[in-house]
């Protein structure tokens, strides 16, 4: 089903800021793939005051989304190896476009929108080959596909633009192939790495962990304002091993893995599910096995807080600059301690800030 | 560190705290005593026969070779859901089994090592820095059965690599048995504030996920990449299958989930029967196919009895996601047990 015309029309030909933007849906501020109490997936808006603002349907089970930065939409993926996008117009819910995976293609649940708003890009799977790619999609012209490169390595997941414009993407290092389900395919020779591209496909840099850790698998991203990426991660070993799982790093420099003392690291059981800076120069991630969410001071590298909640995955950063976060028991809250209950939601693995 | 929140609504069940009141302490060590060290045991000593008689007969026909080989890949299969611990220490589990093999890097990296007469043929410690894919059983597999490679290079050559994969792969087995013995099963029997198991509920729990994996890799990788598409079924893709292995590696692995899930649910004897039926269900679709390599994935009636297999094998999983795992305080979380 192709994007409708009138709506993407009007940006093509003017070139200018619509004037219906975010403001018409009540302002949401965030939001997230969810699964309602019917076991129908969706993706739901959050409001500042953590009560939703919009609901809509999709095929299966999303992944991630991606906003654009002024037009009401706001894209829905599917898990992986799922082959859907939604375009959803968030002010009416009205579904205005699927998106589709190429012939031998499957998406991994993540994008992200240019700057400017006139690209996104996605990862995905060249399965027969293994290899990782970024599909490039022109939003004026219904989010057509106008090319594809490689992603720089197996298994991409997460990406992310920093504020000159650079793609980092968090090649996991994992291969799958849909006949195979979920399964991992190469855990004996897999090789994560943070891979920096050009908006063309261009490799401007390439970070890859030493070798006794090369099965942290790199899987999630976030970007601060001055282009610090933080990098979370899912160690494919023990999980008792109380592996680092989370990484900073600034281009050129040399990455800074940070942990928690040994007895707490080891709670998060190995697995870092999402990730967000706040603004007050600390970097979160969670992990729903270990029902907690891990908050690091940048500045000492140390942790400065722990926050425990039952199947805690989303997390985002908030207007305020604060953190947000979102559990699989339909659990929303802040770290002031203000946070709603939904009563037939449970919240997927990602919230995304607006 | 210097605060700990508890979010104000989510003061519920944390992971660790069972929903039963079940002791886990002797289901965690039943499990320990009786499912796993005798599987770990029996590994050794199998693996240590083949490395003996390799040294003496190493021709790919030898027929007590072939012997040995089979049952050593017995005794792997049957632990090879225990992936934790003491197997992934120093990559010992890939060596001892680099598979799936999606690129086809095994044969590449055997044919390697036969044509240059690597060096790495005759020293063990040189041996243990080759290419993973050129070690362990399925690799051997390729020089005892593959009718390419059981002839390539020379005899010396062939000989040397089946005796050097032979001791390595029984040098990993004894040090993942030493590492059982002294250090493992004492810290799953007796966990405490500070070590790696806190709780029983900890312990059990990861026990559970090893029975969780395996069911799962036997599902979608031993027999979900032979079955392919409907399209474009994979039967050249099925596990061990020039050894003749593939459904005997589905039945083995399927063997011991019962074992273990049985034990981990011990205390609940409606469960158990629930598992039992379960389990039957899945050996009868396993009864029902002739085939030992799933070469019958291509046609219409061969492709239906594989799917049943996986199908049955499935439903075990689902039952035992939705009912072993919450004895044993699993929380069926949303993210927790399916996150990406």
């Amino acid at each position: 089903m192709p994007v409708r015309r009138e709506v993407l029309g009007g940006l093509a030909a003017f070139g200018v800021l619509p004037a219906a933007g975010w403001a018409d849906v009540g302002q949401p501020a965030w939001v997230s793939g969810a699964r309602d109490a019917a076991g129908r997936f969706v993706l739901v808006g959050l409001g500042a005051d953590l009560r939703e603002r919009f609901r809509v349907r999709l095929p299966d089970r999303g992944h991630a989304a991606a906003a654009h930065p002024y037009l009401p939409h706001v894209v829905a993926f599917a898990r992986r190896p799922g082959k859907f996008a939604l375009v959803i117009d968030c002010r009416t819910g009205e579904t205005l476009g699927e998106l589709t995976a190429g012939e031998g293609r499957h998406f991994y649940g993540h994008g992200v929108f240019s700057a400017d708003g006139a690209w996104l890009f996605m990862t995905g799977n060249d399965y027969e080959a293994a290899r990782g790619v970024i599909e490039l999609r022109a939003v004026a012209e219904d989010y057509r596909l106008v090319a594809e490169f490689s992603s720089g390595g197996i298994g991409p997941h997460d990406i992310s633009l920093l504020p000159d414009g650079t793609l980092a993407i968090a090649n996991g290092g994992i291969e799958t192939h849909p006949d195979s389900g979920r399964t991992k395919l190469n855990l004996a020779t897999m090789r994560p790495n943070l891979t920096y591209l050009s908006q063309g496909g261009e490799v401007l840099e390439q970070v890859e962990l030493p070798g006794d850790l090369r099965l942290n698998s790199v899987r999630h991203l976030a970007v601060d304002r001055a282009g610090q990426v933080g990098f979370a991660m899912q160690w494919q070993g023990d999980p008792v091993a109380g592996t680092p799982l989370l990484g900073v790093h600034r281009r050129g420099e040399t990455p800074r893995l940070l942990s928690a003392p040994a007895a707490e690291q080891r709670l998060m059981q190995g697995y870092a599910g999402s990730i967000a800076f706040d603004s007050p120069g600390r970097v979160a991630i969670t992990s729903p096995r270990g029902a907690r969410m891990h908050i690091f001071d940048l500045v000492r590298g140390e942790l400065d807080a722990i926050l425990a909640a039952q199947d805690i995955c989303g997390v985002a950063r908030s207007g305020q600059g604060g953190l947000v976060y979102t559990t699989g028991m339909g659990i929303v809250g802040d770290l002031a301690g203000n946070s709603y209950q939904f009563a037939d939601l449970q919240f997927d693995n990602h919230l995304i800030a607006l | 560190m210097n605060r700990i929140f508890s979010a104000a609504l989510a003061a519920t069940l944390m992971f660790g705290s069972p929903s039963s009141a079940q002791d886990l302490a002797p289901v965690v060590a039943d499990v320990v005593d009786h499912h796993v060290l005798p599987r770990v045991s029996g590994f050794v000593g199998a693996a240590a026969a083949l490395y003996d008689t390799a040294r003496s007969e190493c021709q790919a026909d030898g027929p007590q070779l072939q012997g040995r080989f089979h049952a050593a890949f017995d005794a792997w299969t049957g632990m090879s859901h225990l992936r934790f611990g003491p197997t992934e220490t120093g990559d010992r589990a890939f060596a001892i089994a680099f598979w799936p093999d999606s690129r086809g890097v095994t044969p590449r990296a055997l044919r390697d090592l036969l044509q240059d007469e690597d060096p790495a043929l005759r020293d063990p410690l040189a041996f243990q820095e080759v290419s993973i894919a050129a070690r362990g059983l399925y690799a051997l597999e390729f020089l005892l059965f593959d009718a390419e490679l059981s002839a390539f290079g020379s005899d010396e050559a062939r000989c040397a690599l089946v005796q050097a994969i032979a001791r390595d792969v029984a040098g990993n087995a004894a040090q993942i048995d030493q590492d059982w013995r002294s250090r493992r099963a004492d810290l799953l029997k007796h966990p405490g504030p500070g070590a790696p198991y806190t709780t029983d509920a900890e312990a059990a729990q990861e026990l559970f996920k090893a029975l969780g994996t395996g069911l799962q890799f036997t599902a979608d990788t031993r027999l979900g990449r032979p079955i392919g598409t409907f399209d474009r079924p994979r039967p050249t893709r099925a596990e061990a299958r020039r050894s003749g292995r593939s459904l005997r590696q589905v039945e083995l692995s399927v063997a011991s989930a019962r074992d273990l899930a049985l034990r981990l649910a011990a205390g609940n004897l409606q469960l158990v029967g629930d598992l039992t039926v379960a389990f039957d269900r899945v050996d009868q679709a396993a009864a029902r196919i002739e085939d030992p390599v799933f070469a019958g994935v291509s046609d219409v009636q061969g492709r239906l009895r594989v799917e049943a297999l996986q199908q049955r094998i499935n439903e075990a999983r689902a039952l035992i996601a939705e009912q072993l795992g919450p004895e044993l305080g699993v929380s069926a979380g949303f993210n927790s047990l399916d996150g990406d």
